[in-house]
């Protein structure tokens, strides 16, 4: 009785020494025959137990195959985990260094100023402003004319004007004329803004004789000034990602009455830096033009000036892109230099 | 325009200094755009009195000046030879600054030591009021020991104003102490009073009238001054002028530029020995009338040009510049002093016809103020009288053609709330009295004002509710924000706003990087690219600022191209991908006649690098950009079409026309490779251009609702000759493939020298569908066989 018992644990115990040694499938092979092939030594015990009394075979029988199970299971398991070691051992096989550059294009980059007036005009989306559009190629009336700026007026001195040799067009000054166009389209009450390109005879590091301006126009009944102040004031806020101070001064624009010029405090400074390069020590920027709309602008625009009025800027989105990104060169804007471009990074 | 803030205080009371005063100003619309100090470096320099004078013991060249500086002496060592004994100087001691920035210590000259020096003007930092060389004699008056910088008005300081086109007024001394009396609160502009004689009696010197023969003079004033003796005009007069930039002449020019500076009317001296005629008239030129300014220029004048003539010829354009024939000049004994009204309009016109940008007429473009014409003239006569430079007539002669019509505008208590919220107008009145608008009718809820004569820009109500506004301020204590109430509709950005986001995002998406080019490019630009011939179609500006920039862009490649060529020079070698939404102008790039249209445009550079990360997947080629553009398109949910083009920049096998609903939209192309070398690209450019009108508003894609039943996959592979394009293949397939047959997807393309010249191998891979059953092959089989057999039939050799 106790013989068997023995000897079944003796042949556990080389089992289980003989699979902690087993270190691949080739092994666990020669394990299964060892103990469970056709002269394995548990196949031997069980052929062995004809030998044995009549009242003990059906015990030592039931240990032995309880032992044949054991090792059965083991084998499998172990052949599983042997399995998923070597297929990871083939995975490393094909490593990848991961710090490698991706395969493919990597993403672009977008133009300082023309995110600039995207960012711009969802601000005044949100507002309540749509968008509209007009042509570069402007004639005198929708440039001037319509604008309250007579022919030989001193203001004309305020914007030097590209002529194209064909008769009695130019290049637009800036986005005022789509103000027209667009009450003639549209009438009151109206809230528009229009972005584009415009153009002026100059050319230094600070003008560009292309540059993008953003001009925005309300009309409907009983606008104030305090209307365009917190119109403005929420659009700074948001293009800037802060609040900033803000100040008017009087101006004068001839399609505007009042007009006005809005300063917001240095974007670099806030005013702390007297030797500041960007607001120059004074702690203010110039940020565009603004004012109630001139009747004489609304009545271009065929509008009753008695019924409505309205407010009306225009921003140089170059330079609102400029104080955003911290550039100093305007001229760079508009070479398409790929060291520029790429430097931005992405959005 | 440049004010002195000496000047100014002269005539006005100011309870204020200069930077406060500046301020003000600028939030009221006069923007102070810098405060100079032109002689702030000097320093500890006093006047002092010559009390004798000795030649250098040793050096004949020098003299040895005993100086009296208010009782203590000193000795100074000079080489001028303008000084006397008894004569004022300017004495800068050892330890004194000069204008330079020069600090004097003291200095032997062969044995005797110089304590500092006597200064002339340029050492004073005011080279123009010299009138001799040497030492700066100053008149009587200063008194020995006092600070000089103060004594001789030197610590002035200078605004630098910019002033609005609307505010003519502005631009004088008198024009800013009225401003300033509006806005300071206890200012007061001093009484000044000029006779003004309105006897317009004849002279009796034979002068024979004044005529006018034209309504853009409305009214001429002469003032005549005898017994001229021209000279430099007074120290203090020189200095004032030197300090405000301008180079003083003589009395009888300086006078007129004081008068101006100070009134803001333009004045004219001729010499009335000089005229052709004792006479003046004004009159239209003639066409082709000439006159020789007193600049030497010859001008050649137009119909509409304004003309003071004598004895009918030409002697000055009116309010612009005065004929080189009547100048004054060092013997002029008699004067003829002219101030009129000269139309705005035509003398701007004329003035920027001919690039004369003078102080006259500046001002007369700007409007001067009728009221002040006449009493400039006295006050001129008054000035060259006190200076002794002659002998002015008591009464100046006067044609006046026209009144001036007092301009009423009335400011309802309406208005003044709806633009200001604030109705407050018996303040309104108050601070319209300050500027000098004159209540004349009242009602309860308005108010009527007679607008001074030298406000000629204020019309309208509007422009009286600025008035008060700009008095007032904007700050949020006067007038708070708010955002406006009520709108008609939530803002929309728009179809073409949109299309344009949409694109950019997906291009920045395809690692181009967007760019924006300039609107006008170079002739040479577009003709190197083979595009010159079409040029009676480009948009040429006729004020170019360069040749660069001289023709409106025809298509955005000719800009991309120079881009990259300026990229190359920077030493760029890796592959370029450049976009830009945005203008294409005029016509003749072979697509069609256009003026101006809103186009998106790329170029793909394949870059210089032979080596290229990663291998062939990375390098550009025609399939790689016609995939971008697919995709491009695809975001605006448009399916185009590719047809074999012509361009005469493109490669002729590789460029594409972009076929959208059957119409020719833009193109894809390889730029032709002679091209490529030409321009020294040194690698393949791909270029593609679209016009974004016919993406706009497009209909929602339809998504398959319906799972689908199985489909039966067969592939079908021949020969096909190489000139049929695989779009016909595919459309040829299509028509013979049954009622089943659902996709039909290239799937392999080979061209090589095992295949039989001029053919290539195209392989499909098929799919039929039911849409209510699954197939079994054998129905399929048969439509595949008919399919098999058509292609055969058609010349395609199957493998």
């Amino acid at each position: 009785m106790s013989d068997h018992r023995q000897d079944v644990q003796q042949m556990r115990e080389a089992f289980a020494v003989a699979l902690a040694e087993a270190d691949g499938s080739d092994q666990l092979e020669a394990l299964r025959v060892r103990f469970l092939g056709k002269k394995g030594e548990l196949t031997s015990a069980l052929k062995s137990l004809g030998r044995l009394p009549a009242e003990e075979r059906p015990e030592a029988g039931a240990a032995w195959n309880a032992l044949r199970g054991e090792i059965e299971r083991a084998l499998e398991s172990a052949k599983s985990r042997f399995r998923l070691l070597e297929a990871e051992a083939e995975e490393h096989r094909q490593s990848v260094d991961v710090t490698q550059p991706g395969c493919g294009r990597p993403y672009g980059a977008f133009h300082p100023v023309v995110q600039v007036m995207h960012d711009v005009v969802d601000i005044f989306v949100g507002l309540g402003f749509s968008v509209a559009s007009g042509p570069e190629i402007e004639d005198d009336f929708h440039n001037f004319e319509a604008l309250n700026i007579p022919p030989h007026h001193p203001a004309r001195d305020m914007q030097d004007t590209f002529y194209l040799e064909r008769k009695g067009l130019l290049l637009r000054t800036h986005t005022s004329p789509v103000q027209v166009r667009s009450m003639l389209r549209h009438g009151a009450p109206l809230r528009v803004v229009c972005p584009g390109k415009v153009y002026r005879r100059d050319s230094d590091p600070t003008h560009s004789p292309m540059f993008h301006q953003l001009e925005g126009l309300l009309v409907d009944e009983d606008v104030s000034v305090a209307d365009i102040k917190g119109c403005l004031e929420v659009f700074v806020n948001e293009i800037f990602g802060r609040p900033l101070k803000a100040r008017y001064r009087s101006s004068f624009f001839p399609f505007t009455e009042p007009s006005m010029e809005m300063d917001v405090e240095c974007v670099a400074c806030s005013g702390r830096d007297s030797s500041c390069r960007i607001c120059k020590g004074t702690g203010w920027l110039e940020i565009m033009g603004l004012g109630m709309v001139h009747p004489n602008v609304l009545r271009s625009g065929r509008i009753d000036p008695e019924r409505y009025n309205g407010f009306a800027w225009g921003m140089g989105l170059d330079r609102i892109a400029m104080l955003k990104y911290g550039l100093n060169d305007l001229r760079v804007l508009f070479q398409g230099d790929a060291a520029f471009l790429s430097s931005g990074g992405v959005l | 325009m440049l004010l002195s803030l000496r000047w100014l205080r002269e005539l006005i009371d100011l309870p204020l200094d200069g930077s406060t005063l500046a301020d003000r100003l600028t939030f009221t619309g006069t923007e102070v755009e810098g405060i100079g100090r032109p002689c702030e470096k000097l320093k500890g320099i006093v006047i002092a009195r010559v009390t004798s004078l000795e030649t250098h013991p040793s050096r004949s060249d020098l003299l040895l000046a005993h100086l009296d500086r208010g009782g203590r002496k000193a000795l100074c060592v000079t080489a001028a030879r303008n000084l006397s004994e008894n004569d004022l100087v300017c004495y800068a001691p050892p330890g004194a600054t000069l204008a330079d920035g020069t600090v004097l210590g003291e200095r032997e000259f062969a044995g005797v030591v110089s304590q500092g020096m006597v200064l002339s003007a340029e050492e004073l930092g005011l080279p123009s009021v010299e009138t001799e060389v040497g030492i700066l004699v100053l008149p009587e008056g200063h008194e020995p020991g006092v600070d000089a910088v103060t004594s001789l008005g030197l610590d002035d300081e200078i605004f630098e104003l910019s002033i609005t086109p609307n505010r003519g007024d502005l631009l004088s001394v008198l024009g800013v102490a009225r401003e300033v009396q509006a806005l300071v609160p206890g200012s007061q502009i001093r009484e000044f009073e000029v006779d003004l004689p309105r006897d317009e009696a004849v002279w009796p010197v034979g002068f024979k009238g004044i005529t006018i023969a034209d309504a853009g003079c409305p009214l001429y004033g002469l003032g005549f001054i005898d017994d001229i003796t021209v000279a430099p005009s007074p120290l203090d007069a020189r200095i004032r002028l030197a300090l405000l930039g301008q180079r003083p002449i003589s009395n009888i020019v300086d006078a007129t530029n004081l008068t101006m500076l100070f009134l803001g009317q333009p004045l004219h001296a001729f010499d009335f020995d000089r005229l052709p005629e004792p006479e003046i008239t004004v009159r239209g030129a003639r066409q082709g009338e000439m006159i020789r300014t007193l600049d030497g220029k010859d001008r050649l004048l137009e119909e509409g040009d304004l003309l003071i003539t004598s004895g009918g010829r030409p002697v000055g354009m009116a309010g612009v510049m005065g004929g080189e024939n009547s100048e004054v000049h060092e013997g002029t004994v008699r004067v003829l002093m002219e101030a009129a009204w000269f139309d705005p309009v035509r003398v701007s016109r004329t003035s920027r016809r001919l690039g004369i940008a003078s102080e006259a007429a500046y001002r007369f473009a700007r409007v001067v103020d009728p009221a002040r014409c006449l009493v400039s003239l006295n006050y001129v006569h008054s000035l060259l009288a006190g200076w002794g430079a002659g002998r002015p007539e008591a009464r100046i002669q006067v044609s006046r053609q026209r009144e001036w019509d007092l301009h009423e505008v009335t400011l309802t208590r309406k208005k003044l709330e709806r633009y200001l919220l604030w109705d407050d107008l018996t303040e309104a009145e108050t601070i319209l009295y300050r500027l000098g608008f004159q209540a004349q009718s009242r009602q309860e809820d308005r108010l009527s004002f007679i607008v001074p004569s030298y406000r000629p820009d204020v019309r309208i109500e509007e422009d009286l509710i600025e008035e008060v506004a700009r008095i007032r301020g904007y700050d949020d204590e006067i007038i708070p924000s708010r955002l406006p109430g009520r709108p008609k509709d939530r803002g929309d950005i728009g179809a073409t706003f949109r299309l344009w986001r949409k694109l950019r995002e997906a291009a920045m998406a395809r690692g181009y990087m967007e760019s924006v080019q300039y609107s006008f490019i170079s002739p040479e630009s577009i003709e190197a690219i083979g595009l010159g011939e079409d040029s009676e179609e480009r948009l040429l500006l006729a004020n170019p600022l360069s040749r660069e920039q001289s023709v409106l862009r025809p298509l955005l490649l000719p800009g991309f191209i120079e881009a990259l060529q300026a990229n190359l020079r920077k030493g760029w070698r890796q592959a370029l991908r450049l976009f830009e939404c945005g203008d294409s102008y005029g016509g003749g790039d072979g697509l069609e006649l256009f003026r101006e249209k809103r186009r998106f445009g790329a170029i793909v550079f394949v870059g210089k690098e032979r080596q290229v990360l990663y291998g062939t997947r990375r390098r550009e080629d025609f399939f790689s950009v016609k995939a971008d553009v697919d995709a491009l398109f695809r975001a605006c949910r448009v399916r185009p079409d590719y047809r074999p083009g012509k361009l005469p920049f493109g490669h002729a096998g590789q460029t594409a026309m972009i076929h959208v609903d059957g119409e020719a939209v833009g193109f894809l192309a390889r730029l032709k490779p002679i091209l490529e070398k030409e321009l020294d690209l040194g690698g393949a450019l791909y270029a593609f251009e679209f016009d974004l009108d016919v993406l706009l508003e497009r209909d929602l894609p339809s998504f398959a609702t319906e799972v689908p039943f199985p489909a039966v996959l067969r592939d079908v592979s021949f020969l096909a000759p190489r000139n049929v394009a695989v779009a016909d293949v595919e459309a040829f397939i299509r028509s013979h493939g049954g009622a089943m047959l659902d996709k039909v997807e290239l799937f392999d393309v080979y061209e090589g020298d095992s295949l039989p010249v001029g053919f290539r191998s195209l392989a499909f891979s098929l799919s039929y569908r039911h849409a209510d059953r699954t197939l079994v092959d054998a129905e399929v089989e048969a439509d595949h066989q008919v399919l098999r057999e058509a292609l055969e039939s058609a010349g395609y050799r199957l493998r």
